[in-house]
């Protein structure tokens, strides 16, 4: 954060004078007025033979201060931001969208757990096709395992497009093929640089209007966050925090759908439950947990957690070959 | 000599006597009628709430509904909506708030009121309402610091325009920063004086700054505190195992009996002592079924833990708000 010195040139009342009043109290950046006990230092402030400027000049860092955070809002704008903003995305498989009473919604972060060969990937790849061909919108795949299959997605994209199994039309194909950009990632601090390119470029692309991604999918983070998560140590679960606010920060002031898959491991009794931790319990906005008969292409799909429907609530779906 | 018998007199005599002290304190900061499980224990401006629990337990949930009771008017157009007219100040710090869940709530508030004509009524009484909703969310510490310290001339700005009065606000949740902050502690630099980012200045600094606001502004505060630190097979032994309570034996060993693994206590006394008053709240195995569809909700479970209460509340989330069952 700013240092006093900085700030100088543009609040000229934050004169050396007062740098020197801060410094003896051990304050020389912004930061170090955040946490600090404001009052004592008015009320040390009054003391001083200068006391109205220094009382200006903490006002003035106030003033600063009030810019470091979101702004706050107020209800009857937070509803017509979820009116105009908030939509649901259809993910192209209608069990899974009755049960999220429409599909995936912007601004949310979604996570999928299920043991393997459960059909998370398959549901990852049908809902880039179905958002990518639906809804025009761009799709930023991480891919951390290798299970891309741009075939898949071709195949899909003819599902979606012409049931009458005609094929699409090789332009419009690679019209849509062109707006899902994988990136094949395999270590945590990679996602980091892939997640901090897509912000500047989405701010980049809201000052010019033309915001045009919908969907951000990572298959699957927990095979990133797995081994920096030690058994101590709070290094690895605060990488985990920061880049699930990063993706929920992305997700609410984008209004983007962000679908992240988890696997399981096995908890009381051997039933499976999500990997990662308690601490991980907390972060995303709807936790799905998936499951498949062995050798059938029936999924079954419950709620574990979700903001605004009962959790325990369960459906089947089919994806086809 | 008289003038100083009579001072001392008056400082003997005292200022008011204990009956019109209560009678003051009840009437510059009467307790507010919270929905339940919040009902059982008379809470007023200056208390600080802490909803304790694992998730997925109605933390947040409880929040809302919270709110709506306070956000709702007492009475308008002479219909009787119950609710408190007060403002609120939702401090979102996990980022997961979904503003249709209070929207939804609201309109079963209300619909249950005008009955089920709909009118242009309603649609007037939401947005009086949801105006005294309001919202920030916090990415990370500093915002919320920021937040917090500048929270004071915006409630006396407020207080200026349109006079608004009696707070409540949520923080939700409070242990959302924690791994960031134990990990991201910086090495003290630049003399002895200079304080540093660290788990430990942050919420001593976020307590002071809220006591200093709660003065100034009476309010009152719930916090919700989500299970964010395991418990290991240790941990879960250790606690399990409770000092008997001595003397009543009434419903403790119910008690025992429906206890989870006890979690663990992850704030730092600082925050321990500013909290007044402290709700556990859990899911349970049990399902209510619901009157007349065949869907089953998932009870929870309300338990007092500060100041202690010797039994607990049952109670489901359903669409239209978090009801009691037992």
């Amino acid at each position: 954060m700013a240092s006093l010195k900085r700030l100088e040139t543009e609040f000229p009342i934050l004169d050396p004078d007062f740098q020197s009043f801060c410094a003896l109290r051990g304050i020389f950046t912004v930061q170090d007025f955040l946490i600090r006990d404001l009052q004592s230092l008015v009320a040390d402030a009054e003391q001083q033979p200068s006391s109205e400027r220094f009382m200006q000049a903490i006002n003035q860092v106030l003033y600063v201060i009030d810019g470091l955070h979101q702004p706050w809002l107020n209800g009857v704008d937070l509803m017509e931001d979820a009116q105009k903003n908030k939509h649901v995305l259809s993910t192209g498989c209608e069990g899974m969208d009755f049960l999220l009473r429409g599909g995936l919604r912007r601004g949310q972060v979604t996570e999928l757990a299920g043991p393997s060969s459960s059909g998370k990937t398959q549901f990852c790849l049908l809902t880039a096709s179905t958002v990518a061909y639906k809804y025009m919108g761009g799709v930023i795949y991480i891919d951390t395992g290798n299970s891309f299959s741009a075939k898949r997605i071709a195949r899909f994209l003819n599902q979606i497009s012409c049931p009458a199994s005609e094929e699409m039309q090789p332009r419009v194909l690679q019209e849509v093929m062109n707006s899902i950009l994988c990136h094949p990632v395999y270590d945590i601090f990679s996602m980091f640089d892939v997640l901090h390119c897509l912000e500047s470029k989405l701010k980049y692309q809201i000052c010019r209007g033309d915001n045009d991604e919908r969907l951000i999918i990572i298959d699957s983070i927990s095979s990133l966050i797995t081994p920096i998560l030690g058994s101590s140590g709070s290094q690895g679960r605060a990488l985990m925090v920061s880049a699930m606010s990063l993706l929920k920060k992305l997700a609410h002031e984008y209004n983007l759908v962000v679908l992240v898959t988890n696997h399981t491991v096995g908890g009381d009794g051997g039933i499976p439950k999500p990997a990662l931790g308690v601490s991980w319990k907390t972060l995303p906005h709807v936790r799905l947990l998936l499951s498949r008969d062995c050798g059938s292409n029936t999924y079954q799909v419950s709620l574990l957690k979700h903001p605004s429907i009962a959790s325990g609530k369960a459906a089947k779906f089919i994806i086809n070959d | 000599m008289s003038e100083a018998a009579a001072a001392a007199k008056s400082w003997i005599n005292g200022d008011e006597s204990a009956r019109q002290m209560l009678g003051r304190a009840q009437a510059s900061r009467p307790s507010l009628s919270l929905p339940a499980p919040l009902h059982r224990i008379p809470l007023r401006a200056g208390n600080v709430v802490e909803i304790a629990g694992p998730s997925p337990s109605a933390k947040t949930q409880l929040l809302i509904q919270t709110a709506v009771s306070c956000i709702l008017p007492k009475e308008r157009n002479g219909l009787h909506y119950g609710g408190l007219g007060h403002s609120v100040l939702f401090v979102d710090l996990d980022c997961r708030f979904d503003v249709s869940r209070l929207v939804e709530m609201l309109r079963h508030r209300i619909a249950q009121v005008n009955g089920c004509s709909c009118t242009a009524d309603d649609e007037e009484i939401l947005k009086l309402s949801m105006r005294r909703f309001s919202y920030i969310r916090c990415y990370d510490s500093c915002e919320l610091l920021a937040a917090l310290k500048t929270l004071h001339h915006r409630l006396e700005k407020e207080k200026e325009s349109n006079g608004i009065g009696g707070h409540l606000l949520m923080i939700d949740s409070i242990g959302a920063f924690h791994w960031v902050d134990r990990a991201s502690t910086s090495l003290p630099l630049g003399g002895k004086n200079r304080k540093y980012l660290s788990l430990q200045n942050v919420l001593e600094v976020v307590v002071e700054d809220l006591r200093k606001l709660m003065s100034a502004h009476p309010m009152l505060v719930i916090v919700t505190k989500a299970t964010i630190v395991g418990t290991t097979g240790n941990d879960f032994r250790r606690n399990y195992k409770r000092w008997p309570s001595t003397g009543t034996f009434d419903a403790s060993s119910e008690l025992e009996g429906l206890r989870e693994p006890y979690f663990r206590e992850y704030m730092p006394p600082i925050w321990q002592s500013f909290v007044t008053h402290r709700i556990l709240v859990r899911g349970s195995d049990d399902h209510i079924a619901m009157p007349k569809s065949q869907e089953n909700n998932t009870a929870y479970v309300s338990e007092w833990l500060l100041p202690r209460l010797n039994f607990l509340d049952k109670f489901v989330v359903r669409n239209a708000g978090v009801f009691l069952v037992s």
